[in-house]
């Protein structure tokens, strides 16, 4: 029965997903995405039917996962962020190639603006570089409709279809309504005679590509209802996409005027070349909004008719999100006046650790040690998580951050062009996603790099999501190759100080790799209980000797 | 001709004060009123006490863009008093403010809390509240916030009987008590904000 619910932009993605009959999905959580993988999870464990939900050990594993659930003929769902997106780009590129079976859809929240990310990169052109059709929702509605018919059009193309949602977008809530729910309905594994499609030796790659390439005006002629011009009065026109089709609508609720403009609607990539110089025709001159990379204004200017105004030519900022303001200014509507700003000087309230917890221990011991040893100006290398707060004013206690798991591999290379110590900080989950790699790299060196694993048990920074090296970090550490005797657990407590920082010493003065691992749980994770299940199952397994517990360090 | 009015609620705060489920209420109670809403939220890391900070948009006709822009907003509801010095620009010179007096010191460089004072009561429009008092009379720790919304609501299109439903909903899970104590907390704020205009 089709209902009503209220939901964020991702999470409507996530329930159209479940109501399109998933089998699994699969994520690796990252702010603005994490919460659609936690909607359509909710929806699954309550009434599972046969369906996975699983957070994955990174993006590029989740991405394989889906895969794997689409081979076996099932729809599937994979959520992450932009830069995630990077991660399981290998993946996604060479999906491409493969094609699907059962329907994949890979929803992508990007981050204009940088709320919470190391970069803002566009996932059009991540999409357009694997020649894979993306769908670009304006609202929360769309989001849930857009979903749908992702799955058909995977279905119907064969091949992945991304779902590309911005941060205004993805953390905005709106009603949202639903349809029928179907339910997961398999259409076997691929089939014999497509095994060599799947196999990606250079002899069937090749093949798979062209093959590829001839599927473009295909899904051109697909998505082509999704594009359309809008016919007008005036020689001024206006190009939108997303964002930009959400807030010009807005904008001429306001300002009726705006709607007798001539108006490209770009809702769905790859479109049809037609498009583009059909409305130049129309035209003299163009605004065109769009959020994040100027795609849709490169694609106009390349046609060099009339004068093209967007973030290129400077009638839009090139950085940053698009917002409702800046498309008055470019269109050079007056914007009314409000109350004045206050003249107080108001300071940043930036994010800081919780009280009590267990990374900064960790940093003050390693402080300390290095202090005690004289390193004068040492350069600690970092990582993504809670713990980047510590490259903050007044603690400064890592100097470069850059992506997952880079730490570990830019503290070696360091120490192998002879900075000495050469310290690596990385949490657990972190440590999972693409610590492990770089660390059989560390262990193998044989430099002199400190590797510290900040295990709070949990993915603490997105909202204490499960973290896949639970329980396993030592055990990994040590099927890395590190020596036993160069691998330290320990407790970062206030009254634990004194010898923790001892212990860093040891390891930092260690002329070859070493660990140290700083276990304490993430205090929010403690106080919401969320490995509480799983702690007493641990225990009562180790009472009863049912299983062995070796996995316990 | 008169095109039709989109309105804004801006909500400030600090993470963990409950900004982001004030909108949630006050986003599903105009719902329930036959109105157009859409919310819009920027928490990065909500739980690690920086600023966050919530909008919700209305109108009779239906909405695309969740975000208000500066100087349209009709209606300011802050948890925290300077967290409310920073939006105050974004209200419209007749937009209105529901300020809880409560300071939030988790940070470095707090200006002194009567300079804070004494700007938001040069703004036309706020009303400030002090929270922390309400909640000792009520005997309800977490009384600010419903406070704030039952002051907020005096200035909302939503029927009496809507925000009692929404609010019975939203704590149902928590029992009769705690229903009861956050609707007399909402109770209370209506009260007040009745004195503060009829002065
Ligand atoms: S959420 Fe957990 S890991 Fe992050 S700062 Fe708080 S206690 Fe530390």
């Amino acid at each position: 029965m089709a209902q009503g619910t209220l939901a964020l932009g991702v999470e409507a993605v996530g329930c159209a997903a479940f109501d399109a009959g998933i089998k699994g999905a699969f994520g690796y959580p990252g702010t603005p995405s994490t919460e659609g993988f936690e909607f359509v999870e909710a929806m699954i464990h309550a009434a599972p039917e046969g369906r996975v939900a699983q957070w994955a050990a990174n993006e590029k594993v989740a991405y394989d996962l889906a895969l794997g659930v689409s081979y076996a003929g099932h729809r599937t769902l994979v959520t992450m962020k932009h830069v995630g997106l990077n991660v399981a780009m290998d993946a996604y590129a060479n999906s491409a190639l493969t094609g699907v079976r059962g329907g994949l859809v890979l929803l992508v929240a990007d981050d204009p603006g940088m709320h919470s990310s190391q970069n803002e990169q566009d996932s059009r052109r991540l999409a357009k570089f694997a020649w894979l059709p993306v769908l670009e929702p304006s609202t929360v509605q769309e989001c849930y409709d857009f979903t749908w018919r992702a799955f058909e059009l995977s279905e119907s193309l064969q091949v992945p279809v991304m779902v590309r949602l911005v941060t205004r977008l993805a953390h905005c809530r709106a009603h949202l309504v639903r349809r029928d729910v179907l339910t997961p309905t398999g259409l076997g594994v691929a089939p014999r005679e497509t095994i060599q499609d799947w196999v990606l030796i250079p002899s069937n790659a090749r093949r798979r590509y062209v093959d590829l390439l001839a599927k473009q005006p295909r899904m051109v002629e697909a998505l082509a209802p999704m594009n359309r011009l809008v016919a007008g009065s005036g020689r001024q026109g206006v190009a939108v996409a997303g964002m930009g089709r959400a807030y010009f609508e807005q904008l001429s609720l306001e300002h009726p005027e705006l709607k007798a403009m001539p108006r490209l609607e770009v809702a769905a990539y790859p479109m049809d070349p037609g498009l583009e110089p059909a409305f130049l025709a129309q035209v003299d001159e163009v605004f065109v909004f769009e959020e994040d990379y100027p795609v849709l204004e490169e694609r106009l200017t390349f046609q060099r008719a009339g004068k093209i105004h967007g973030r290129m030519d400077g009638s839009l900022p090139r950085t940053g999100e698009l917002t409702p303001r800046l498309l008055k200014e470019a269109l050079s509507l007056l914007t009314a006046d409000g109350k004045p700003a206050s003249s107080l000087d108001l300071p940043i309230r930036a994010p800081r650790f919780c009280d009590g917890c267990g990374h900064v221990d960790a940093y003050e011991a390693m402080q300390e040690a290095l202090r005690n040893l004289g390193v004068p100006d040492a350069r600690v290398f970092g990582d993504i998580g809670c713990y980047t707060l510590a490259a903050q004013e007044p603690m400064s206690a890592i100097h470069a951050v850059v992506e997952m798991g880079a730490s570990i591999s830019m503290a070696v290379g360091a120490a192998m062009a002879g900075q000495t110590p050469s310290v690596a900080v990385i949490g657990d989950s972190t440590f999972g996603h693409s610590g492990l790699p770089a660390l059989l790299t560390a262990a193998d060196s044989g430099v002199n790099v400190t590797v510290m694993i900040l295990d709070n048990r949990v993915v603490g920074m997105t909202g204490q999501q499960p973290s896949q090296a639970l329980d396993q970090v030592e055990r990994m550490v040590l099927g890395m190759g590190i020596p036993a005797a160069q691998v330290q657990v320990l407790t970062p407590l206030p009254r634990q100080h004194e010898a923790n920082v001892k212990a860093m010493e040891t390891a930092l003065q260690h002329p070859g790799p070493s660990v140290v691992v700083f276990r304490r749980e993430c205090i929010q994770s403690i106080r919401r209980g969320v490995l509480k299940e799983h702690d007493q199952e641990l225990k009562a397994c180790a009472e009863q000797a049912c299983c062995s517990t070796e996995a316990r360090p | 001709m008169s095109e039709p009015r989109i309105h804004g609620i801006v909500f400030g705060g600090v993470g963990g004060q409950g900004v982001l489920s004030l909108a949630q209420i006050v986003l599903e109670a105009l719902r329930r009123s036959g109105l157009h809403a859409l919310q819009s939220e920027i928490h990065g890391m909500s739980q690690r006490g920086g600023s966050v900070h919530a909008q919700v948009c209305f109108s009779e006709v239906p909405l695309s863009s969740p975000i208000i822009d500066e100087g349209c907003a009709d209606l300011l509801i802050a948890l925290e008093p300077l967290e409310a010095l920073r939006y105050v620009a974004m209200l419209r010179m007749n937009g209105q403010l529901v300020v809880s007096e409560e300071p939030q010191v988790n940070m470095e460089g707090y200006p002194p809390l009567d300079d804070v004072y004494a700007a938001l009561k040069k703004v036309r429009g706020c009303h400030l509240v002090d929270t922390e008092d309400l909640a000792r009379k009520l005997n309800h720790r977490q009384a600010g916030g419903m406070a704030l919304l039952g002051m907020a609501s005096k200035f909302l299109p939503v029927p009496d009987a809507v925000w009692h439903d929404v609010i019975t909903e939203r704590f149902a899970a928590k029992g009769a008590r705690v229903t009861e104590k956050n609707i007399e907390a909402f109770n209370a704020g209506r009260g007040l904000v009745q004195e503060a205009v009829g002065v």
